[in-house]
């Protein structure tokens, strides 16, 4: 441990967020800029009979308007992973064009694009635009979309299938497991599609300077270069040098800003046309009818275990609803980032998963905090305390019944699943001993059945959960069949005055990278962590990048920064050995400066980073400067675990459940600052509770989101929760240089099933076996009824 | 969303008859509206003036009359656009004289909106229509009185 590694250090960041000063795209005001309001479709499905746009053409301040008809409408955004047909057709990728042309396809989908001098302005003209609409029938429930005569989302094809895919063993060897067992737990539930409620709503400006035949977009993103590469090679066709993106902060993402959309592109298109800048804000309605929602997936499982209590087989059929279009990263997420994780820390030996993936009458869904991995965790935790309750087993028997047993990934070799992954290191039963003790397992017990006595309804939920982070290797993808790889690139810079800048292809948002990073760069080189600057979210300032999502950050962002560091240092010890005069065997680098083993010797790093910015006296053939980019594709995932452990009251006459001590004990590989983890892990927690408890995307039959508010969309508030109880243990990642394994998502994951799980012990004993998501209190109450 | 109800007035079903079926009473008595316009027979374009809470704003559209069974039933069809978003509503009204010639009508439908209304209005929307409801009632039982007041 360094200086500052493994040390709680305050956020930089929070300096300027703390004081309103925050630079969110919002916030810039470019000259002559126009703003933009769209027309948006009232109905999930229509035909677009007419579109009249001469009232609002004559409005007040109006400098554009452009409909489908117009040169945008040839272009559309990409997909960019492809999952095939298990007969080997080729996925099915509709157009997802800029703004829809004939067909409305879900609630939301813009038709015109009004550019005016002011938002006001664009907001009234964008009123007098007349559309004539012929309402159609409209899917949003993903198994329903597959019936027989479902609405088509799009009509070249003869259902609603955009792939199917499996994974794991043959299906007939698991269910001949699974009629051979001894017990068998079945599930059918919904996990509900979800709104991502970032609290900075999307924003773009595009600014093209014609003198310099040139762009640059504002974008509130998680990955710059990914969208310039999306924007320019397959959206806009425009040569990607020729656009810069910037994206300075940016006020949460979860998944929701990872991925390239329509708006993005329009605004850079109609730039140009105009010749000035156009921005785009969504307002909180457009956010909730336009940002990607997340999960969305209806099961169906079966898990088959012996008379010990020991999982035999699991069979689980799935329909995920992918929205009517493919976005970014959608189809990667049911399957990839899913089906990859169904051995969970089990021994399980027989698995198979299988997923038909429709198109829905709604907006795209692609990944929100955990993509595919908390729908996979929250189905195994469910199914085996379920399985518990129904064996008469112990919540925390059955777990320690199935867990791996320990490895470290040296020693020990990693843990090979049954679906495609190794695991990396894990010591899964440590956590959860940790996290009864915690709790004080044994007690509560007594507790809860003195409590029932006087008709109080206490439950206990547990879940031990892995999630597969620090995406993505090339290889190991590339092999599942992804289209691209997600490395990263780290470029350090030493000054010639031995400050040190870091261009990172990651992007924060929330996430602190501009305080860790810079912990542990300062740390390797021996300096002070001022002497520090982490540099994001601009594509003429850092070479490349992929952003961050799926928990990637420090452990594939933070490696190629350590490899670029380690290029500085080996340099650096030439330098100081010519210097020094000695050999550079002989020289020892600490505190930062170079000795002379066993002699009082030194040089600092300021002096040699100096001399290779004036390098008169310099060793011979060596280049000057000390400037390093380095790309680091790691060798695998990292597969950050943990337990959490939920308690609920339930009232028995409304059927509230009331959070009482929620227990986090996760292990995420080696630490570099407590404080942002337990920051990280408490908000995923939350957002997990959130939809246990609340929280819902509800369409009507016609496709309407009738909750598309602040009103009727409930999210978790601080009078929901209690205070989150966290610890840790450490299992190094074995395979990069931090040992690292991610923390972003772990709260999300984990946290979900364990509420679950402790409300449906509260009732058991009266009869309950299982209740669908959102746990809202009628829905508790009919279960405590029926 | 389900429309459904029931309202006695001091009038004989065909009194009642002959006043819905006139787009002038119409007019007068369904509160907001302000312009009925007949279009064809039964059909009219109207144009009316809701405010009812945060719901507020003015509605243009169709409205028509189907399923005539003479001072006894009809559906009424309610097609209206505005900034916030469409309703499309069919009604079924019935008529049940009751002694002292009065009359119950009873009337159970369907409104479908799409839009803000549907977002942010659906939860408030069945507040809105038994206001609006009552209003009409009202309106309809002042004129009742008005009527009998210039008769006698």
């Amino acid at each position: 441990m360094g200086n500052f590694i493994g040390k709680s250090v305050k956020r930089r960041e929070d300096a300027r967020f703390l004081k309103g000063a925050g630079k969110y795209t919002d916030d810039i005001k470019l000259p002559k800029m126009t703003q933009v309001a769209f027309v948006r479709s009232p109905y999930a499905h229509a035909k677009i009979l007419n579109v009249d746009t001469s009232a609002a053409r004559n409005a007040n301040g109006v400098v554009a308007i452009y409909t489908a008809d117009d040169g945008c409408g040839q272009y559309g955004v990409p997909c960019g992973w492809q999952v095939n047909f298990k007969n080997g057709e080729t996925m099915r990728e509709p157009m997802h064009p800029l703004l829809a042309k004939d067909k409305i396809r879900h609630l939301g989908e813009a038709v015109a694009i009004v550019i005016a001098e002011s938002l006001e302005l664009a907001r009234d003209a964008a009123e007098l635009v007349e559309v004539d609409y012929e309402e159609l029938p409209a899917v949003t429930n993903p198994r329903d979309a597959m019936e027989d005569g479902a609405p088509l989302v799009h009509d070249q094809w003869t259902d609603n299938a955009a792939f199917d895919w499996c994974i794991g063993n043959d299906r007939a060897e698991v269910e001949a497991a699974l009629e051979a067992a001894h017990h068998v737990t079945e599930m059918e539930f919904r996990n509900q599609r979800l709104a991502p409620n970032a609290i900075e709503p999307r924003s773009y400006i595009a600014d093209y300077d014609v003198n310099a035949d040139k762009w640059t977009l504002y974008t509130s993103t998680q990955n710059p270069h990914l969208i310039r590469l999306l924007l320019c090679a397959f959206a806009l066709g425009i040569p990607e040098h020729k656009v810069r993106v910037v994206s300075h902060d940016v006020g949460g993402g979860f998944g929701s800003k990872i991925y390239h959309y329509t708006e993005e592109a329009l605004v850079t298109w109609a730039s140009k046309e105009i010749g000035r800048p156009v921005k785009w804000t969504s307002d909180r309605s457009e956010a909730f009818l336009t940002d990607a929602h997340g999960r969305d997936h209806v099961v169906t499982s079966k898990m088959g275990f012996d008379k010990e209590g020991k999982i035999v087989a699991h069979l689980t059929d799935e329909y995920c609803g992918l929205g009517a279009y493919l976005s970014t990263f959608a189809p990667a997420v049911p399957t990839y980032l899913h089906g990859t994780l169904f051995q969970g820390v089990y021994t399980t030996p027989l698995i198979h998963l299988n997923v038909t993936a429709p198109f829905t009458h709604t907006v795209p869904v692609d990944a929100y905090r955990g993509a595919g991995r908390p729908e996979a965790t929250y189905l195994l935790e469910r199914m085996l305390s379920k399985a518990a309750a129904e064996m008469n087993l112990d919540q925390a028997e059955i777990r320690f019944k199935n867990f791996i047993p320990p490895f470290d990934g040296i020693e020990q070799p990693g843990y090979q699943t049954q679906v495609a992954l190794q695991y990396d290191s894990g010591n899964y039963e440590e956590t959860l001993k940790r996290g009864l003790e915690m709790l004080g397992y044994e007690d509560f017990r007594k507790e809860q059945e003195e409590a029932r006595k006087n008709g109080k309804l206490l439950g206990v939920g547990i879940s031990t959960y892995i999630e597969g982070c620090g995406i993505a290797p090339s290889a190991v993808v590339g092999a599942l069949g992804a289209r691209a790889g997600l490395y990263e690139v780290g470029h350090v810079r030493v000054q010639p005055t031995g400050k040190v800048s870091v261009f990172t292809g990651t992007h924060s948002h929330g996430q602190g990278h501009e305080t860790v990073f810079a912990q542990f760069v300062a740390d390797k080189l021996g300096i002070d962590m001022d002497d520090v600057e982490i540099l994001h979210g601009d594509t003429e300032q850092v070479a490349f990048g992929m952003g961050t999502y799926g928990s990637r950050s420090l452990a594939v962002g933070g490696s190629a920064i350590i490899k670029s560091v380690e290029k500085v240092l080996e340099k650096g010890a030439k330098i100081a050995a010519h210097k020094l005069e000695a050999a550079e065997e002989d020289l020892e680098y600490a505190e930062g400066k170079w000795t002379v083993k066993g002699t009082d010797k030194s040089v600092s790093f300021g002096d040699v980073s100096l001399t290779a910015y004036v390098p008169h006296d310099y060793p011979e053939g060596l280049e000057p400067g000390l400037d390093f980019s380095s790309f680091y594709d790691p060798a695998n995932f990292t597969y950050p675990f943990g337990t959490h452990i939920a308690v609920v009251e339930v009232c028995s006459d409304t059927g509230r459940v009331d959070l009482k001590r929620f227990i986090a004990c996760d292990d995420v590989g080696n630490v570099m600052n407590p404080m942002i983890v337990d920051g990280q892990i408490h908000g995923g927690v939350v957002q997990g509770i959130g939809q246990a408890l609340l929280e819902e995307v509800v369409f009507d039959e016609d496709g309407q989101m009738i909750n598309a508010s602040y009103m009727d969309y409930a999210m978790p508030r601080a009078d929901d929760l209690p205070m989150i109880e966290t610890d840790r243990t450490t299992t190094p990642c074995p395979h990069n240089p931090l040992g690292v394994k991610g923390a972003g998502e772990a709260g999300a994951i984990g946290s979900t099933p364990a509420v679950v799980n402790a409300v449906v012990d509260a009732v058991a004993h009266l009869g309950v076996k299982d209740i669908q998501m959102p746990l809202t209190p009628q829905r508790v109450w009919k279960a405590i009824q029926n | 969303m389900k429309v459904s109800g029931s309202h006695t007035l001091n009038t004989t079903p065909v009194s009642f008859w002959n006043m819905v079926m006139d787009p002038e009473i119409l007019e007068k008595i369904t509160p907001g509206v302000k312009e009925l316009k007949e279009k064809g027979e039964d059909t009219y374009h109207a144009i009316s003036e809701v405010k009812v809470g945060p719901v507020k704003g003015e509605f243009k559209g169709e409205l028509s009359i189907k399923d005539k069974v003479e001072n006894h039933s009809c559906v009424l069809v309610v097609d209206q656009k505005s900034k916030m978003g469409n309703v499309v509503a069919e009604i079924q009204m019935n008529l049940e004289p009751l002694p002292e010639g009065n009359t119950q009508i009873n009337y159970t439908g369907t409104a479908k909106m799409s839009g803000v209304l549907a977002r942010m209005g659906q939860r408030i929307m069945s507040g809105v229509v038994s206001t609006l409801s009552k209003q009409f009632f009202q309106a309809m039982e002042t004129h009742i009185k008005e009527q009998q007041q210039t008769e006698s």
